[in-house]
Formats: structure tokens, C-alpha cells, sequence
């Protein structure tokens, strides 16, 4: 039972990696995001409730480190709404902190259910799975971001952004699927390939 | 699905709701704490990058550093002449002000900062400063360049700042229009992560007469920026359905921001004597 808590550490590590990780100027400074990436790919070797805590972690440090701060109106500020409008704090447009948790959570899910078309021990499938749950993030994000601040609004540069993110993200996965693996073989660990079902005894 | 999945579920889904039910300053708390315990890493990342850059850099020429150094020496000179006059025109301010019993203006204290490195996010324009809350620096407190507005403070750590850049859609300044009565709510575009995007001033009257190339200055009114900061040029005019929108180009060039300057606002009640507006210069 060592593949876990390697596992977590190994998530926390690539929170740190991600500081040094630049982001590319010519595509909206997209990037890898390495912690998604990782906790995606994870979430196709470990249990249900392993992954949950993955789930939580990752949201949790996700949203504590890059979204931005919310704004406090103070009170007193006059502008062209009338008084105390407020219309230089943005706290109705922030997102909400762990918004991410809730994201990570269903889309690990969805990695966990799709997890019998992966026994085949082929590359192909997690790597498309895992840019397509990038993308999905990515687009979660963006779109609980619009609905929060009132306009649909997808210009090209959006897409540019999503598109180059998802091809870093589906760029590492490999990598990372061959460390997850690795590491199971060294510590014994099997990774059981069976899907979320449901069963009416309970068990 | 097994009862150990479901009670995991449902721990994480109490676990969720816990997260989401935080209140502001609980959530700040976090976010500082954390950017406190990454600041190490993103001062380890920027040195790599910074040394990067510096090997790929032309080699610097001696004649070129010295004529520079030169320069910089005479506008020192120009500049110490310039605040001596500063000096000499806010003390009569101050007399003058005295005698009018006029109200008194919120003294500020700025502190200069060196910008780290830009945060590559999913969304968010935002650039890392390496002056925080041990130094002085609040919340949403407006950043500065010589030049103009850069954005706002956001997240702080106690020696590191997250600063909102004023591209971002977050970052909302009451702004008027140079020549004109026209006030609107400035903005940038929605992940317009561009090295330098274009801005929005909304809320302006439809058909307004507005030309290009005129200055766009904040008002000071909306409750977190000092009035009359520099935010960018007007280049063209949009009549929208309901209101007018001009598209604003800014004033400051993002990508090559090395320094800036923290405001920090002090709320004074009017005092029994009025005095100078102190302006504090802490070095970086």
C-alpha cells in the first residue's frame, strides 16, 4: 500500500514544479499544468475514494495558490452606478474558491468510469482521455466564469488558449503514465481497471 | 457502488459544501498562507528564468553601461531639482489650503515593489511582486508605475503579492475621459491574456463625442484608486445597444514592468490642522 501515499506526494511535488513551469507567450501564455495533468493520470490508478482525496487536494491547492483574491467593497466609493455601487470590487465575478474541488472531483469520476477501455495496456486512450479532461476543466472554468459575469464571450484567443494547454497536457500524460505505472510495478501495486457500478446488494 | 465509495462520496461532498461556505477573509487567509509557502519556489523560478535569459541576452558593452550611467546620474541631478520645487509648491499648497479651510485630501504612502514573475494561470492576468504584507501592503491597493495604473493588489503573503494586471476583467476602474464629461466603468476583455490587450471603457453615453487619442484618467471615485492615475488612450469609438463603449489602448506596457509602486490609502478624517500630502518612498 505504498502506491498512495507516493502518489500524494508526487502530487504535491508537482504543485512545486509547476512554479517553474513559464507559460508561453505566443498562446496566451498557456501552459502545462502539471497538477491537473497528474492528478488526471492518477485517477486511473487508484480507488474511488483514493482518488476523491486526490480530487480534494488538488482543487483545494489549485484554488488556494491561482485564483485570484476576492474584492471586499468598503463602503463610501461614488462612481457612475451611484454610491456604494461598488463597481470596482469584483467579488459577484470572482469565481468561487473550490469551484475546482467540485471540477476535479467529476471528472476523476469520469476517469474512473471509463476505466475498462483502458485494459488493454495501450497509451492511446488515457493520453486522448486525459486532453480531453483538460480541456473539459479548462472549458468548466471558463464557462461557470462567463455565467458569472453575464456575457457569452468565446473569442479566438479562448480557443487558442484551451487548444495549446490541452496539447501540453496530452504531451506530459505519457510520461506520467509511464512513472504511474512504474512505480506500481515497483511497489506491488496492482492497478485494477474495472469502472464505477452500481450494485443493488451493496457490495 | 461499494459503501466504502459511497461514504467517501459523501465525506467528500460535506468536505465540498465546508470549502464552499467559507467566508472572504477565511478564503484570503488560505490563499496568503499558501502563496507564502510557494513564495520560496517562485524566487527560486524567477532567479532560473531571470539567469536564463541572461545567457541568451547580447553581451553587454562597458561604453554603452557607462553612457547610460552617465545619463541616468544628470536626470537624477534633474529630478532632485524637480522635487525640491515639489516641495517648496506643497508647503504652499498647504498654506494656501489652510486658509480656505479647504477639506483635506487622504494621504497616501507608496512602496516601491520589484515584479517577480508573470503567473501563467488558466484565466487570470496577474503578475507576483516581492513586497507583501509584512511590508505594509493591503488588499486591493492600486499598483503603479510611472506611467499609469497597472492594476491592484490581490492575494498577499507576508513578503510576496499577487497583483491583479488592469487587463484583466476583474480589474474595474471608474474612469473618465480627458476634455469631456464622459465617466464609464473601464475594464479588460474577458481572458484577453495578450501581452498587451486592448481595454474597455462601458457606460458611456451613446453617440458621444469622443476623439481618439485622448487621455483616459481614473476619477477616484469608485472606492479603491486615487483620482486622476493614467490608464490608457482612447482609439475608437462603438455605439452599443443600450450605452456608448470605447476601446482603450493602455498606458502601460505590461510585459516589460521590472518596478512598481503600492499605494496604500490611509483613511484620515479631516484633521484640525491640515497638512502636506506625505508621500513615502520606501525603497525596494
Amino acid at each position: 500500500m505504498l502506491f498512495h501515499p507516493i502518489v500524494f506526494i508526487l502530487l504535491l511535488l508537482s504543485f512545486l514544479v509547476q512554479e517553474f513551469i513559464p507559460g508561453l507567450e505566443i498562446a496566451q501564455f498557456a501552459t502545462l499544468f502539471l497538477p491537473a495533468v497528474f492528478f488526471f493520470a492518477a485517477s486511473v490508478a487508484v480507488p474511488f475514494p483514493v482518488m476523491l482525496v486526490l480530487a480534494f487536494c488538488t482543487g483545494f491547492l489549485w484554488d488556494a495558490r491561482h485564483l485570484p483574491g476576492v474584492s471586499e467593497a468598503l463602503g463610501g466609493g461614488l462612481d457612475v452606478f451611484g454610491e456604494d455601487s461598488g463597481a470596482e470590487f469584483s467579488a459577484s465575478m470572482a469565481l468561487p474558491f473550490g469551484l475546482s474541488i467540485a471540477i476535479f472531483g467529476m471528472l476523476g469520476t469520469l476517469m474512473q468510469g471509463i476505466r475498462p477501455l483502458f485494459k488493454r495496456g495501450r497509451l492511446e486512450l488515457p493520453v486522448l482521455m486525459v486532453g480531453a479532461v483538460t480541456f473539459s476543466w479548462l472549458l468548466l472554468q471558463y464557462v461557470v466564469m462567463t455565467f458569472l459575469r453575464g456575457s457569452l464571450e468565446f473569442q479566438p484567443m479562448v480557443w487558442i488558449k484551451m487548444g495549446t494547454d490541452t496539447m501540453l497536457a496530452m504531451l506530459a500524460a505519457p510520461l506520467i503514465f509511464l512513472l504511474l505505472y512504474s512505480l506500481a510495478s515497483l511497489s506491488s501495486y496492482e492497478i485494477k481497471y474495472e469502472g464505477l457500478r452500481y450494485r443493488f446488494d451493496g457490495r | 457502488m461499494k459503501k466504502l465509495n459511497l461514504i467517501a462520496l459523501l465525506i467528500f461532498i460535506a468536505g465540498l459544501v465546508s470549502i464552499f461556505t467559507l467566508d472572504t477573509p477565511t478564503t484570503r487567509e488560505i490563499q496568503g498562507k499558501v502563496l507564502g509557502l510557494f513564495s520560496p519556489f517562485i524566487h527560486s523560478s524567477a532567479a532560473i528564468e531571470q539567469a536564463a535569459t541572461n545567457v541568451m541576452a547580447p553581451p553587454l558593452d562597458p561604453k554603452a553601461i557607462k553612457r547610460d550611467n552617465d545619463d541616468l546620474r544628470v536626470q537624477v541631478e534633474r529630478l532632485r531639482i524637480i522635487q525640491q520645487k515639489y516641495n517648496q509648491i506643497i508647503e504652499e499648497n498647504s498654506k494656501l489650503r489652510q486658509l480656505i479651510e479647504f477639506k483635506q485630501s487622504s494621504p497616501f504612502k507608496m512602496t516601491a515593489a520589484k515584479v517577480i514573475r508573470r503567473n501563467a494561470s488558466t484565466w487570470w492576468n496577474s503578475l507576483i511582486i516581492d513586497k507583501g504584507s509584512l511590508d505594509g501592503i493591503g488588499t486591493d491597493s492600486p499598483v503603479i508605475t510611472s506611467v499609469g495604473l497597472v492594476g491592484k493588489t490581490s492575494t498577499l503573503a507576508p513578503h510576496m503579492a499577487k497583483v491583479i494586471l488592469l487587463t484583466d476583467e476583474l480589474c474595474r476602474v471608474s474612469a473618465r475621459i480627458e476634455g469631456t464629461l464622459e465617466q464609464g466603468i473601464l475594464s479588460g476583455e474577458r481572458a484577453a491574456l495578450d501581452i498587451k490587450p486592448d481595454l474597455r471603457l462601458r457606460f458611456l453615453s451613446l453617440n458621444a463625442t469622443i476623439n481618439a487619442g485622448a487621455s483616459v484618467y481614473s476619477t477616484g471615485e469608485g472606492g479603491v484608486f486615487p483620482k486622476d492615475l493614467l490608464l490608457g488612450r482612447v482609439k475608437r469609438f462603438e455605439n452599443k445597444e443600450i450605452t456608448g463603449e470605447s476601446i482603450i489602448e493602455p498606458a502601460v506596457d505590461f510585459s516589460t514592468i521590472e518596478h512598481v509602486f503600492v499605494i496604500e490609502m490611509q483613511s484620515v478624517v479631516t484633521p484640525e490642522v491640515p497638512a502636506a500630502i506625505p508621500v513615502n518612498i520606501t525603497k525596494p
